[in-house]
């Protein structure tokens, strides 16, 4: 199977590979935990609104991502290869799509869709778009890290879903999955290819360590329960 | 990054070799220029629409003027032609950088291997080494002696394993006896022609997972699928045999004969749509394929590859 995480570019991440992916591993097994404890406490409380509750910050950092590569192209974009620019689109037109895929799986289960960020993907989103400012790098960073996090997400997903019978969850996410491994893919590849100097390797670095601490936590039970308190 | 232009002026431009142009730079108003490390290259605009990019090669030390070195490609698409016949002492010259996408990576031994022109990049890497007292390998392959560039600096670092390989003389460079042992912590940087670049993939396939860096003269080919010749593609299980055309992609040849192919970002990243291949060679255009999944042959990404002979059998 192929590993996106070894796509080609240049050689700017090769100084801090070895950091880069473990901060990449990192996040995908505090969110793969994260999701397996979310899913067990839906075992023991099976309510749809719990699950539309979940969904709601997924569903938001869908359109989150738009906004933002949209602004990455508007501010960055005459800095890449013009094909970097078409496939910065083609995502945000994916994650669009994601958007309303995952607003009507939380419609299906009676929830409602986030039209604004909701209280508990506040820190992620404040946390994204902070990159964007610092450095045309640091954003790609920080959303490659988080769109990583959430390939962890998806088999204890899948497994889940499928015990309660959430069909709708389950191919929506098998879609996302896909189109995800294309935006990892993406993302390390811009950073191998601009990343320049120590400068640029910082900033890739200090987004990404940010994001890490930040990616999983709505993943869990506790997020949860506390945005519905 | 560095992405602004500005304007620097030719100090002096001069035949180091046959048809290689070395070029020096400095800023007319006598100030200092950006720092750089090697492997960095600047684009440099030639006018007429050409921008170029051409790395360092001089001492990233000396603040006070770049030196690229530009081979005359008689067969290339014009940049070259117009650096050989306008570039002279004192004509100004819009640059933008340097930027580095080919970096030295800390090592306890290096292996260099240069092909032709693709010793700029090399030579501050090498003296980088050198000074560091790590120990270095270089090999250097050319055309002949005449045309390879920077011989005598290169002769001139102390320290170090060169062997210069003129092909005249010497064929060949013997990149299995260079390649054939992998040693641990060693890292490999390599810069020349595609097929130099290509033939030193093949043979370090063995060494451990990033220990080979190499820098194209041009990038990747990754075209979305067009052009490199129309070719017949037969679906094994579907029972049909379709004509590529030279600017069609096989996906979409694929897609439009009714056949399903799951796909994302057609654009040979994310491995999607791949699919194991029965017979014929493909031509891979991806991104994502390790070496040795390109070198076995046995699966191609149709939504950027190709067939390199007349049919590619895929089982679909």
């Amino acid at each position: 199977m192929v590993d996106v995480r070894k796509v080609r570019g240049g050689g700017g991440l090769d100084p801090i590979r070895a950091e880069v992916d473990e901060l990449l591993d990192s996040v995908v097994e505090s969110t793969a935990k994260a999701t397996e404890a979310f899913f067990a406490s839906y075992d023991e409380n099976p309510d749809p609104a719990r699950l539309a509750a979940w969904l709601a910050p997924r569903c938001w950092r869908e359109i989150d991502y738009v906004f933002l590569l949209n602004e990455e192209i508007a501010r960055y974009g005459m800095r890449f290869e013009r094909r970097h620019i078409t496939l910065l689109a083609k995502q945000s037109f994916q994650e669009a799509e994601h958007y309303d895929m995952v607003g009507r799986a939380i419609e299906s289960l009676g929830g409602t869709v986030p039209t604004s960020v909701p209280p508990e993907a506040e820190p992620w989103s404040k946390f994204l778009w902070e990159c964007l400012d610092r450095h045309p790098l640091a954003a790609i960073a920080a959303w490659n890290l988080s769109e990583t996090s959430a390939s962890g997400s998806f088999e204890p997903t899948f497994r889940g879903a499928e015990r309660h019978g959430l069909d709708e969850v389950m191919r929506i996410y098998k879609r996302i999955e896909t189109d995800e491994k294309f935006h990892v893919g993406l993302g390390l590849q811009m950073l191998s290819t601009y990343a320049e100097d120590d400068e640029d390797r910082a900033e890739i670095l200090r987004a990404m360590r940010g994001m890490r601490d930040i990616a999983w936590k709505t993943f869990t039970p506790e997020s949860v329960d506390a945005a519905r308190a | 990054m560095t992405d602004t232009w500005t304007t620097l002026e030719v100090e002096s431009a001069q035949l180091c070799a046959t048809d290689v142009m070395a070029i020096t730079l400095v800023d007319p108003g006598g100030e200092p220029l950006p720092g750089w490390a090697p492997g960095a290259h600047i684009d440099v605009d030639l006018g007429a629409g050409f921008v170029r990019q051409y790395s360092l090669c001089g001492d990233p030390g000396d603040t006070g003027r770049w030196r690229i070195a530009v081979l005359r490609e008689r067969a290339g698409r014009g940049g070259s032609e117009r650096v050989h016949s306008l570039v002279r002492a004192g004509v100004k010259l819009p640059v933008r950088g340097p930027r580095n996408h080919f970096p030295l990576v800390d090592a306890d031994r290096y292996l260099f291997i240069a092909g032709g022109i693709g010793i700029t990049p090399i030579l501050p890497m090498v003296r980088r080494v050198a000074a560091q007292g790590r120990p270095w390998t270089l090999r250097y392959g050319g055309r002949c002696r005449g045309a390879m560039a920077f011989v005598d600096e290169l002769r001139a670092v102390p320290g170090g394993d060169l062997d210069v390989v003129p092909e005249d003389e010497r064929g060949l460079l013997d990149l299995r006896a260079v390649l054939g042992s992998p040693t641990e912590r060693t890292a490999i940087f390599c810069c020349g022609p595609e097929r130099l670049i290509a033939a030193v993939e093949r043979e370090a396939a063995h060494w451990p997972a990033g220990s080979l860096h190499r820098e194209r003269f041009s990038a990747a080919l990754v075209d979305t699928g067009s052009g490199g010749g129309a070719f017949d593609v037969v679906l094994q299980r579907s029972g049909l045999r379709l004509t590529v055309p030279e600017y069609d992609s096989l996906l979409e040849v694929i897609e439009s004969a009714g056949i399903d192919v799951e796909s994302s970002c057609r654009a040979g990243i994310c491995g999607t749509c791949l699919v194991r291949v029965c017979a014929g060679e493909p031509d891979h255009r991806d991104d994502v394929l390790s070496d040795d999944e390109r070198a076995r042959g046995d699966v191609v990404l149709p939504c950027v590859s190709r067939a390199r002979g007349q049919v590619l059998v895929l089982d679909l």
